[in-house]
């Protein structure tokens, strides 16, 4: 196996994609796609297979980052050692909040994101890590699907898509701090290595994304050209902050629990019941709430 | 021709739209969002509905809520809070009508007056503007705000400080008070019920203390438009606008045209001068863009919109002055956990504040549980008990600033959205260069390059931090004093919500782009009206009432040198927005 190939296949195991790709991909009966990577047949195939694949990546990811943000009752809050005994994020529909946001609505301009999406994949993979050879034992294996078909593809999907979902390049970026954080989450319970984290790791690995002069910043900006270089590393310091107050705002507010169609509740949001908003659960239009005022001072002027 | 083409239905645009169709001038006012005729169909009370940034109805985006908001570059962990739409910002601030400290103005001769930032002073008195703030505080109207629970928390808390009750309008030195609001008082039945049957207007007039001010007001049920709680422009400066010859001798109502962006300020050299002579826009809808010309041109798109406009337009920059000098009150949040009720999400969202001349002010703001969540994850001082970010500080708060994250932060939250209490530090913060509106470098959108907001939170001057470290100790100890068991400090990183000074007015042509009538000192004809004239951050005070005042003001001065009229400001009584004769005009005609 050339160094090249070992290194692309690090890369794409410490993104999550090697690990999902494992997982989820159906087992591949079709024709032995060796060496011809860059066969148009062979990416297509690959790319339409993966598609679906990051998708529930992503997904598994961003439910790693809700129970983080607002642990509760689920799966995954009790991976990372903090189990509640009330609903959290991902009951109160956190992780679809994400989605759809950044899927949907990001106002991110295509010609930003690609070549974010390109220095994502070429700079990450060429930062050295301490992942000992045993911990990419398993996804190691043989497989019909090559490493740098997968890797290609990868690539085709975020260089290319116009409607790449933005929800994927996050996830690929918390799994890969999250490997940087902790190798041993290569492995584990979920798709996702993030979602692998104890609570403390997810902390660490946020902290890769948020503090100034990280060495992860600087390397991506690297491989941005100019005159873009500058704006992809404060974007990411800007999403290493906004994703926290992001989630917290969808985990806490009524999206999940809203129906457009009527402009009306269709339950009591889980944000709700947790702080005792609105105990009646009707926004309605006024409080009982009037004390007078201060002093019974109801004017001022300066005569 | 038009004789005034304002940009921007803001806090500011509307202000002189409406005096100059009072004079008779014709009026074209330009809002890039979306228009908001009705309220009641168009909005909700919830957070997200409302407030997303992304998607919600108060977000910055074209007036169509499917297609994605504006991108904007910020390259630094930080929040740009603008909205879009008829009524700008105001749609969704809380009404808060502090004068600026007089320090802040030419003139000042008290013996603080080395207290303030000195270098960029407002280019006339304090008293000069005194009359401006007195016909806007009239107009609005401006009222002294009603007590609910969690203002008397913030009193009780003020009372411990050793500090005197403010009773008048013009702050003086470090005191305490009910926010002066542009809210109308309570009467008949509200703040008394939460019975939707007794909150139809007129069985209740004024502010409901529903407690959804960021939302958008629409109280009380069934108002006329310009009798709605909350005196934002879209229920106050633009109705009477539109309604200018119901209530004005001479009136003219304005063209009001929304989902209108504007790309393009015209001009053209006369007599070796460059003048303004139009705008371009571009129609949200359709894609279309017009050409409208004009004698003058008024930019009130805000703070980061009208230097990006200015830069597109391809205008002068000869000092380099133009996007630069951004404040933003270099906001913090302290929030106090109780075992009592605060209330806090009920009511106006601030009806109480603090002054510390000199250094900055605070007031308790109320949210509800998603804002609250959001506001206590904003931190530049990384995860509490995890990193700091080169920052963590101690002090009389509990444990290190930061934001508390998984358990604690739902800890907090449990005790309780309406058993907290948040105070919002306002710092007096320096003008300084190197916090900037500038181009950015990254693909343009349809309405050209977008604007890049550049702050350098670590590099504050040093009387800026000094005043934001004395005034979170001293809204721990006002928490404290109410009773709080526990206080958080989130060393918020830039939300960018109070904006000043990216075009500001001087007293001197090396750091200013306006001069003291708030004209462009390198193109004539062209004023700017929105809080990016300001000169400074005002001391602290909230920015909008100042904003109008000067709005006021310029109007006045447009009147004078390009109409040949003469200035009604302290000659004439101020028509109060309320007045009956723009109530019935707005019913009459579905406004």
């Amino acid at each position: 196996m050339a160094t090249n190939d070992l290194s692309r296949r690090a890369f794409l195991a410490r993104i999550g994609v090697l690990g999902a790709s494992a997982t989820l991909l159906p087992q591949c009966a079709g024709p032995e796609l060796t060496g011809s990577e860059s066969s148009e047949l062979g990416l297509g195939v690959i790319v339409n297979l993966l598609r679906p694949v990051l998708g529930q990546l992503a997904r598994d990811t961003l439910n790693g980052f809700v129970a983080f943000s607002v642990p509760g009752q689920d799966d995954y809050s009790r991976a990372q050692g903090t189990p509640r005994g009330e609903p959290g994020g991902i009951a109160a529909g956190g992780t679809d909040f994400l989605i759809e946001n950044f899927d949907r609505f990001l106002p991110l301009p295509d010609e930003l994101v690609r070549p974010a999406g390109a220095a994502l994949v070429t700079a990450l993979g060429d930062l050295p890590l301490p992942i000992a050879g045993n911990l990419l034992f398993g996804l190691l294996g043989p497989s019909v699907v090559t490493i740098g078909l997968v890797d290609n593809a990868v690539r085709f999907i975020l260089e290319n898509d116009s409607d790449a979902p933005l929800s994927l390049p996050v996830a690929l970026l918390l799994n890969y701090v999250a490997t940087a954080t902790n190798p041993a989450s290569l492995h584990g319970a979920f798709v996702s290595p993030f979602a692998r984290l104890s609570f403390a790791d997810k902390a660490r690995a946020m902290a890769m994304l948020e503090t100034s002069q990280s060495r992860l910043v600087a390397l991506i900006d690297a491989q941005v050209p100019q005159p873009l270089k500058a704006s992809v590393s404060g974007l990411l310091q800007f999403f290493g902050g906004a994703l926290h107050e992001f989630a917290a705002f969808g985990c806490f507010g009524e999206s999940r629990r809203y129906s457009p169609a009527t402009r009306s509740l269709t339950g009591r949001p889980v944000g709700w019941q947790l702080t005792g908003f609105v105990p009646d659960n009707q926004p309605g239009d006024g409080w009982d709430d009037l004390l007078g005022y201060y002093q019974d001072r109801r004017e001022v002027t300066d005569a | 021709m038009r004789d005034v083409i304002v940009i921007g239905a803001g806090g500011g645009g509307p202000v002189v739209a409406k005096e100059l169709a009072q004079r008779g001038l014709s009026v074209l006012l330009l809002e890039a969002g979306a228009r908001h005729a009705a309220p009641r169909s168009e909005w909700t009370h919830f957070e997200n509905d409302a407030n997303n940034p992304l998607t919600g109805f108060l977000r910055f985006g074209p007036a169509d809520r499917n297609k994605p908001a504006w991108f904007r570059e910020l390259p630094q962990n930080s929040f740009l809070f603008q909205v879009s739409g008829v009524g700008g910002t105001t749609q969704h601030y809380f009404g808060n009508c502090p004068r600026a400290y007089p320090g802040v103005f030419a003139g000042y001769d008290r013996p603080d007056a080395d207290a303030y930032d000195a270098a960029h002073r407002f280019p006339f008195r304090y008293d000069d503007l005194v009359p401006y703030y007195e016909w806007v505080e009239a107009t609005l109207p401006v009222q002294t705000a009603a007590m609910g629970r969690k203002e008397r928390t913030f009193f009780d808390g003020c009372e411990t400080l050793g500090i005197p009750v403010q009773t008048t309008k013009t702050t003086l030195g470090d005191s305490f008070r009910p926010q002066q609001n542009a809210i109308l008082q309570p009467g008949g039945n509200a703040g008394l019920t939460r019975e939707l049957s007794r909150l139809a207007f007129p069985q209740a007039t004024g502010c409901t203390l529903c407690g959804y001010c960021l939302q958008g007001c629409m109280e009380p049920i069934r108002a006329p438009r310009n009798l709605f709680a909350k005196r934002s422009t879209d229920n106050s400066y633009v109705p009477m606008a539109l309604t200018a010859d119901a209530w004005s001798p001479h009136g003219v109502p304005i063209t009001l045209i929304t989902d209108a962006f504007a790309t393009r300020v015209l001009t053209e050299t006369r007599s070796g001068q460059l003048v303004a002579t139009g705008v371009t826009w571009r129609v949200g809808a359709t894609g279309e863009t017009h050409t409208e010309t004009a004698q003058i041109v008024v930019m009130a798109g805000g703070t980061t919109e009208s230097p990006r406009l200015w830069l597109n337009s391809g205008l002068p920059n000869p000092n380099d002055w133009v996007g630069r000098g951004y404040t933003d009150h270099y906001f913090d949040l302290v929030v106090g956990l109780f075992d009592k009720d605060t209330d806090s999400s009920k009511g106006a969202a601030s009806a109480a504040r603090a002054e510390f001349p000199g250094r900055g002010g605070m007031e308790n703001i109320g949210l509800g549980p998603a804002l609250q969540a959001f506001a206590m994850q904003l931190s530049d001082s990384g995860s509490r008990g995890f990193y700091t970010n080169g920052r963590g500080f101690t002090g009389p708060w509990d444990g290190p600033t930061g934001r508390p994250i998984g358990p604690e932060l739902k800890d907090a939250l449990m005790n309780g959205v309406n058993r907290l209490l948040n105070i919002l530090v306002i710092t007096d913060d320096d003008v300084e260069a190197q916090n900037r509106v500038l181009l950015s470098a990254l693909p343009a959108d349809e309405h050209g390059p977008v604007p890049k907001v550049v702050f350098r939170p670590r590099n504050r001057t040093a009387r800026t931090v000094a005043n934001r470290e004395f005034l979170v100790r001293k809204a721990t100890q006002l928490l404290r004093g109410a009773g709080a068991r526990k206080v958080f400090r989130l060393d918020w990183a830039p939300l960018i919500l109070h904006v000043q000074s990216t075009m500001r007015m001087g007293t001197s042509a090396a750091d200013s782009v306006l001069d003291d009538t708030a004209e462009a000192r390198f193109v004539k004809r062209l004023f700017i009206a929105d809080n990016s004239a300001l000169a400074n951050a005002l001391g602290g005070p909230n920015p909008t009432l100042t904003s109008q005042a000067l709005a006021t003001r310029t109007a006045e001065k447009i009147f004078q040198r390009y109409f040949g009229g003469e200035p009604w400001v302290g000659r004439e009584a101020p028509v109060v927005s309320t007045a009956d004769a723009v109530t019935q005009a707005v019913l009459a005609r579905g406004l």
